[in-house]
């Protein structure tokens, strides 16, 4: 306990984090650990313990660093497009991007305190979401709790195809006039409504 | 190969069959308290290990016994390096132990599942 730490933690729960975003829980092995963040083995474990030890570790992070701050971001959002269209293509963003999807994919179901954690993150973007519903005419303060957790989740599903599809955007301008209509005598534009085609 | 179990907050580590004469120690009991993890880590058995005393090491097949290197003193019980788990500790004779097991990836549950169990 009262030794100096061998290397800079901080860098270290980086550097992984943006392994395991890359590669996933089982994807990452120890070596591949030891190898990036160039520290000893016997110094990774007395540190954080295991490699599920470090993995935690490197979730708090993603989630202190960039999950958090970015939702508290998008609830200052003055309408609703201008927090879906970003959320869809950049929560869960930063140098280990997708981390929190992955976990939630991944290790979620096997792992309690993965779960809470990755709870923590999409509850995040649900309570920004309805501060945004609230602040923009969206429904009454009882239905809109509800209207935010499906937003939340279509969010998420976008946010999964953001990488490859070339949708998001105007699927995400849709979902907002679908949640809040455009005041009657604007146009509804139809026209941005995905096609399907 | 090792058997790992969990009962009444305490990890028991049983050194099995011929292992035991070359490992020499058994039978090892942890109290939960000081389990820090568990990992499945193959690639531990290329590190260097240090000075082995007492116990055996026939480089490339098999390392049983205890080790020492830059001051701590690491228990080591594997042959087939695939089932290697390292069980990270504090406060005990041993920092970690490094042993085989049957199934590397049950014990690593059972492992972390038990410290967050408490």
């Amino acid at each position: 306990m009262g030794r100096p730490r061998a290397f800079d933690e901080d860098q270290a729960v980086r550097t992984a984090a943006e392994l395991f975003a890359g590669h996933g829980y089982e994807g990452t092995s120890v070596d591949d650990l030891v190898t990036a963040l160039g520290v000893h083995r016997g110094s990774l474990y007395k540190v954080f313990g295991s490699k599920r030890g470090l993995y935690l570790a490197t979730l708090r992070h993603h989630l202190d660093r960039h999950v958090l701050p970015f939702a508290a971001e998008l609830a200052t959002a003055r309408d609703l497009e201008s927090a879906l269209v970003p959320a869809a293509e950049a929560f869960d963003g930063g140098p280990a991007a997708g981390l929190l999807l992955l976990a939630q994919a991944e290790r979620a179901h096997r792992d309690p305190e993965v779960a809470a954690l990755t709870e923590e993150g999409f509850a995040a973007l649900e309570r920004a979401l309805a501060r945004v519903l609230a602040a923009s005419g969206g429904p009454d303060a009882e239905a809109g709790p509800d209207l935010a957790a499906v937003l939340g989740a279509a969010v998420l599903g976008l946010r999964l195809r953001s990488r490859t599809a070339g949708v998001v955007p105007k699927a995400a301008r849709a979902l907002a006039a679908c949640a809040v209509p455009p005041p009657a005598g604007t146009a509804s534009r139809p026209a941005d409504l995905p096609t399907g085609e | 190969m090792a058997r790992v179990t969990v009962a009444d907050d305490t990890l028991t580590v049983e050194v099995e069959g011929l292992d035991k004469l070359w490992a020499l120690r058994s039978r090892l009991e942890i109290p939960l308290a000081n389990v820090r993890g568990a990992t499945r880590d193959p690639g531990i058995v290329r590190d260097p290990k240090g000075i082995r005393a007492p116990g055996t090491h026939v480089p490339g097949v098999i390392v049983a016994g205890t080790f020492h290197r830059d001051g701590e003193r690491v228990f080591w019980d594997v042959k087939d390096p695939e089932k290697a788990v390292v069980i990270e500790l504090a406060d005990e004779r041993y920092v970690r132990l490094v042993v085989q097991v049957d199934d590397p990836r049950a014990v690593v549950e059972l492992v972390e599942g038990a410290r967050r169990g408490r």
